[in-house]
């Protein structure tokens, strides 16, 4: 019995301390406590005003202590949770959601303009290079205004104006289908059609201040570029080669290359390109064209071919890199019952960072009214970009009209400017 | 003989549908590939569209990494805007819905990082190529490689719930590797907590936090505007007052004005890399820290 009475006194001593460890009771301990909490909290806070000051004044920040944290135990940062059970009827309360009458500015579409100065020096030019074939010493061509955005889950929508002293003109404007089926992409309204390489791009992208002559003497100023559909597919092959077939279909209303005569007059063009990595380095890019309208009543008809070749290293790509380029290009005529044949070749290596140098080498038949006198020419560019959304360019031209006795010299000067979001283009 | 001609043929063909059943995933950096290897194993095929040694900034859209893009389950890009200058025009040209943005093959691994530098004002291109929803260089801090590999994780599980275990395997044996790995770095810079650096680019805000290293300065005037005269001039009276002993720049960047730098002020140019493949050897994720640490002490004693 009284070794009972030892064991409950000797455990009523043991359970002594676990007692004093509970919360007080006692409204004395608990103020003490909460004094102490308001202590600590003190002294972070003088801490955090401290490093404030210490910003404000600039003096550098000190450094974040290293992340020692268990690795192991990181979790994936999230946005903070509901509260995982909902509260009863009775605990409901108003939820101040944040208001943001702007919100819906997100479907907005991108938009960019880019501007392009032009400065011309040298001797006077018989057929001048730009929209109205006047020369000018010193003028804003033109300045691209673009729209892009998702119309729904399946396309996106695009718009290019192109805004001139004569006016506002809509250079392209498309929707572009993505997510067709059997490997399918389409585009229907007004664009530049797939002929080729040069005839794709818009003035910015163009290596050169001008278009070369077998461009400009086939096509005329605003290209290739009209109303229709257009419908790719990516061709399966076993030869780790991207082969890419397009075929388009316009209404015909191109000046002085396509004039549809009746309702189902239509141009129709297609175009096949391969495109292969010979190494890491080096790519190369062969495609081949034809398109066939009507102009003047007769068959106009155009087979083209072009070359790409780029040498492109990926630890130097952002200092050096070479692009070769040459496409050619067959006109028949039906109203001439002629034959013209045109040609460009150039070559265009990256100094350094921000500075590029090019040569291009031009040929081309023109149709002049009764004769198809060849042209020539050779030019030489040096662009600097300050920025990727600047350039300056100048070019260096000297051409040879074929109905005309002596060559023309000419330096071009180009500034080309963007300002907005203008999405990244197609290689 | 029949027998074993048999056995072949059934083991080539299970071979066959096993090497199919594969997983195709294409990630936009070789860091995003490998954190994948980490966690997928050997139920992953993976192929990474730009080289280690490559500015993620400036990669060529060309026609060849559709071939990559039409056949993939899964594409995983590190988002940010990092990839907005040649992604978009490959993603419409991809022909393959389920790797579009929203898209169940989509995986922005940004969504559950720590994100730094995201400016708090107005942003314009004044102030160079900025990022307006933050720095995505973000991968250069190892607790953001498993939030990346986590996310991982539960994009594959999605997509193959049978392997849903397999994959929580693989990525658990990751965590304890990487936390054994860290210890080892953090411990080895330890002694360097606090160091001034300067750097090239703004790429490695997260490195530099989770070591403990200041940076006071880069080599760039502005986030991808390549230095200037009076900017190198300005940097390198900086790095005198503030004794900087440190320049770091990343593989793809032309070292003469940091070499240059490095001459006026008796500082080290160190040559980071920043991604798995960045130089040979740097064939995963934990061989970036792995080489980064060692020669950055190396630079740093």
């Amino acid at each position: 019995m009284l070794r009972h009475r030892a064991i409950s006194l000797v455990m009523l001593f043991a359970a002594a301390p676990l007692f004093a460890q509970q919360p007080p009771t006692n409204i004395e301990d608990r103020v003490k406590q909460l004094e102490q909490r308001l202590d600590t909290l003190n002294q972070q806070m003088t801490a955090i005003r401290q490093e404030l000051d210490a910003l404000k004044s600039g003096a550098p920040a000190a450094v974040t202590p290293a992340d020692a944290e268990d690795l192991t135990k990181v979790e994936v940062a999230q946005a903070p949770a509901a509260p995982a059970a909902a509260p009863s009827i009775g605990d409901v309360t108003t939820i101040n959601n944040p208001s943001d009458p702007g919100a819906s500015k997100v479907f907005n579409p991108d938009t960019s303009v880019i501007g392009n100065f032009l400065g011309k020096v040298g001797q006077p030019n018989p057929y001048e290079f730009g929209s109205d074939d006047v020369r000018r010493p010193m003028n804003l061509d033109e300045a691209e205004v673009a729209f892009e955005a998702f119309i729904d889950p399946f396309a996106k929508g695009k718009f290019f104006l192109s805004v001139t002293k004569d006016g506002i003109d809509l250079e392209e404007g498309y929707a572009q289908f993505v997510t067709l089926p059997f490997g399918l992409t389409a585009k229907a309204g007004k664009f530049k059609a797939l002929f080729g390489k040069d005839n794709t791009w818009h003035a910015h992208v163009r290596p050169w201040v001008d278009q070369p002559l077998v461009i400009h003497n086939f096509f005329g100023d605003e290209g290739f570029n009209d109303d229709g559909i257009s419908v790719s597919k990516a061709i399966s092959n076993p030869w780790n080669t991207y082969i890419e077939a397009t075929g388009e279909v316009f209404e015909g209303g191109v000046a002085n290359v396509f004039e549809r005569r009746g309702l189902n007059d239509l141009v129709y063009n297609a175009h096949v390109k391969a495109f292969r990595d010979i190494s890491e380095n080096n790519n190369i890019e062969v495609g081949t064209s034809y398109a066939r309208g009507t102009l003047n009543d007769v068959h106009n008809q155009f087979a083209g071919i072009d070359v790409t070749y780029r040498w492109k290293p990926p630890q130097r790509g952002l200092y050096n890199s070479f692009i070769g380029r040459f496409e050619a290009i067959e006109n028949r005529r039906g109203d001439a019952n002629d034959t013209l044949r045109g040609f460009y070749a150039s070559a265009d290596y990256q100094l350094s960072r921000r500075l590029f140098t090019g040569v291009r080498l031009d040929s081309a038949d023109r149709f002049a009214a009764g004769a198809t006198p060849t042209d020539r020419g050779v030019s030489a560019t040096l662009t600097f970009w300050p920025s990727e959304f600047s350039q300056l360019r100048g070019q260096l031209r000297r051409m040879r009209y074929g109905d005309v006795g002596r060559s023309v010299t000419e330096l071009l000067l180009q500034l080309q400017f963007s300002i907005g979001a203008h999405g990244a283009h197609t290689f | 003989m029949k027998r074993i001609i048999l056995l072949l043929a059934s083991l080539a063909l299970a071979a066959n549908t096993f090497a199919a059943d594969k997983l195709k995933i294409v990630t936009t950096t070789e860091d995003l590939a490998s954190l994948t290897r980490e966690v997928g194993g050997d139920r992953v095929e993976v192929n990474a569209i730009g080289k280690g040694y490559q500015d993620p900034h400036f990669i060529e859209p060309k026609p060849s990494f559709l071939l990559l893009l039409k056949n993939a389950d899964l594409l995983e890009v590190v988002g940010l805007e990092l990839e907005i200058g040649w992604l978009p025009p490959l993603l419409d040209q991809s022909r393959n819905n389920n790797i579009r943005p929203g898209g169940p093959g989509y995986l922005d691994v940004s969504q559950g990082v720590e994100i730094l530098d995201r400016p708090t004002g107005a942003v314009n291109r004044s102030m160079g190529d900025v990022h307006p929803s933050g720095n995505p260089h973000y991968w250069l801090d190892p607790a953001n490689g498993v939030r990346i590999a986590i996310q991982i994780r539960n994009r594959l599980a999605q997509l193959r719930p049978a392997d849903a275990a397999y994959f929580d395997q693989r990525l658990n044996a990751f965590k304890l590797r990487i936390n054994e790995a860290n210890k080892r770095w953090l411990a080895a810079l330890a002694p360097y907590k606090g160091a001034k650096i300067v750097t090239y680019h703004s790429s490695w805000p997260n490195f530099t936090r989770h070591f403990g290293l200041d940076v006071v300065g880069f080599v760039e005037p502005k986030p991808g505007i390549p230095p200037s005269p009076s900017h190198t001039l300005e940097l390198i009276n900086l790095m005198k007052e503030q004794k900087v002993r440190v320049i770091l720049m990343e593989p793809y960047f032309d070292q003469k004005t940091p070499e240059f730098i490095a001459q006026k002020t008796g500082a080290k140019v160190v040559v980071m890399y920043p991604s798995v493949g960045g130089a040979p050897g740097i064939d995963d994720y934990l061989k970036v820290f792995d080489r980064d640490v060692a020669d950055l002490l190396k630079a740093l004693k």
